[in-house]
């Protein structure tokens, strides 16, 4: 058998759940440390609908990558998460897998929370000193074993690397970038759903396959809660690439476009996401457990009274949250939500201001997937 | 103060972290806290005697050497 690290390392894979860490490395470690495989198909980030498509359609597949990933160790005791009573938990349990049910809130799909959860602990994040790959301890001083969380997207690729070869899946993509990738398109597109894409293509010939972007539409969400927002036209010069979305705060994260309505009022719809993500902090770190209602009310006060005053505070809380503030990303990811809805935001926060926007508020963007 | 054979890298444990605030006080130009008392690091970068003495003396176990 050829050796799946060497093969991983060649063609270049990076982890498909929104942190592109290299698969590689991680193999490599989780390898020489016999740690644990939880397999995420949580789907965790609103919007995000890839993990259960990969369940759906591409089961033995993911199954094969598994295998490659523990090296068929028998013992191996491979966990499969999922949120609990999702469809993706009842496939997992009907091939008789053993499944990993999180809670359905949204930092219970982060990796620390999986491998916190997976040893009887509460699916919360947990303080990462050093990967749990090689096994630690969590704050409490309980032993983590090895553990390493891989997506589900990121084990079909596996398996098809192992199958098609590093230069098939070069093939895809840009160099830095390579390889096919899921996207899911929802929101306001006439075909909600998962397709195959690829770095470096134009984020409208992504959006194409949807059914395209409508003429009225005016923002698009890039990544969910932990994402960004761009206007359309911004949407209509963007690339689908790491650099393309940097260029907006944004990367391409777990693979998922979100178009709004436009007839919802985007800043309502940006105000809701802002509160949704406050109340779900865990509670544990006090940067987020307290930062973010804080900057939700700075939010709500800048978005119908903006001044000078109103617009400092909530500048000054935007640039509280760097530089790593919590176990988690959580608290990062708003913020960047945030500050991206406050850039392209700015003309629609002043009609919202002085009380002259008509359109709908949004309530649906949590449904939108 | 930046990296170098005589700095040591100070992390803190979020998790168990809970706003006492001595490593400002044991490390002024390292820390500041935010209006909760949650520290903020300004420089990870700090003198290994003033940093083991922050990480023996925070309450909460929170501070520790990266």
């Amino acid at each position: 058998m050829t050796d799946i690290v060497e093969l991983l390392q060649t063609a270049g894979l990076t982890g498909r759940g929104g942190a592109a860490f290299s698969s590689a490395i991680k193999v490599k470690a989780a390898r020489e440390h016999k740690a644990r495989l939880i397999v995420n198909a949580c789907d965790g980030e609103i919007g995000a609908a890839k993990d259960a498509w990969v369940v759906e359609n591409h089961l033995p597949e993911l199954l094969e990558g598994v295998e490659l990933v523990t090296g068929g160790r028998r013992n191996a005791k491979t966990l499969f998460a999922a949120h609990r009573d999702s469809k993706t938990a009842r496939r997992f349990a009907e091939a008789g897998l053993r499944v990993l049910e999180t809670p359905e809130r949204y930092v219970s799909s982060e990796e620390t929370s999986l491998i916190s959860l997976a040893h009887g602990g509460q699916a919360r994040p947990m303080a990462k000193r050093a990967p749990f790959v090689f096994g630690g301890r969590d704050s409490q001083g309980k032993r983590i074993r090895p553990t390493v969380v891989l997506n589900a997207e990121t084990l079909l690729r596996v398996s098809q690397i192992n199958r098609y070869g590093a230069d098939w899946f070069r093939s895809f993509g840009t160099t830095a970038e390579p390889g096919p990738r899921l996207v899911a398109v929802g929101g306001h597109v006439e075909r909600r759903g998962v397709y195959e894409a690829e770095a470096g293509l134009r984020l409208t010939s992504v959006l194409a396959m949807a059914g395209g972007l409508a003429a009225d539409i005016e923002y698009v969400g890039v990544g969910g809660m932990g994402g960004v927002l761009l206007t359309a036209e911004e949407v209509r010069s963007a690339t689908w690439d790491g650099p393309g979305m940097k260029r907006f705060g944004g990367s391409m994260g777990p693979g998922l476009i979100t178009v709004w309505n436009p007839r919802d009022c985007p800043v309502e719809v940006a105000t809701r996401m802002i509160a949704f993500g406050a109340g779900e902090s865990a509670g544990q770190c006090g940067p987020c457990m307290f930062g973010l209602p804080a900057l939700s009310r700075d939010w709500v006060a800048f978005s119908e009274n903006s001044n000078r005053e109103t617009h400092w505070h909530l500048i000054r809380r935007l640039g509280q949250f760097s530089g790593g503030r919590g176990a988690c990303g959580h608290p990062e990811g708003v913020v960047r939500f945030a500050q991206s809805a406050l850039r392209v935001l700015g003309a629609e926060l002043a009609k919202h201001a002085d009380n002259s926007c008509t359109k709908a508020g949004g309530r649906s963007y949590a449904k939108l997937a | 103060m930046p990296s170098s054979p005589e700095t040591v890298r100070i992390g803190i444990d979020r998790v168990l972290c809970s706003g006492h605030g001595v490593c400002a006080q044991t490390l002024p130009r390292a820390v500041a806290l935010d209006e909760w008392g949650y520290p903020i690091v300004v420089e990870e970068y700090v003198d290994p005697y003033d940093a083991s003495l922050a990480v023996k003396l925070c309450p909460a176990r929170a501070l520790y050497l990266r």
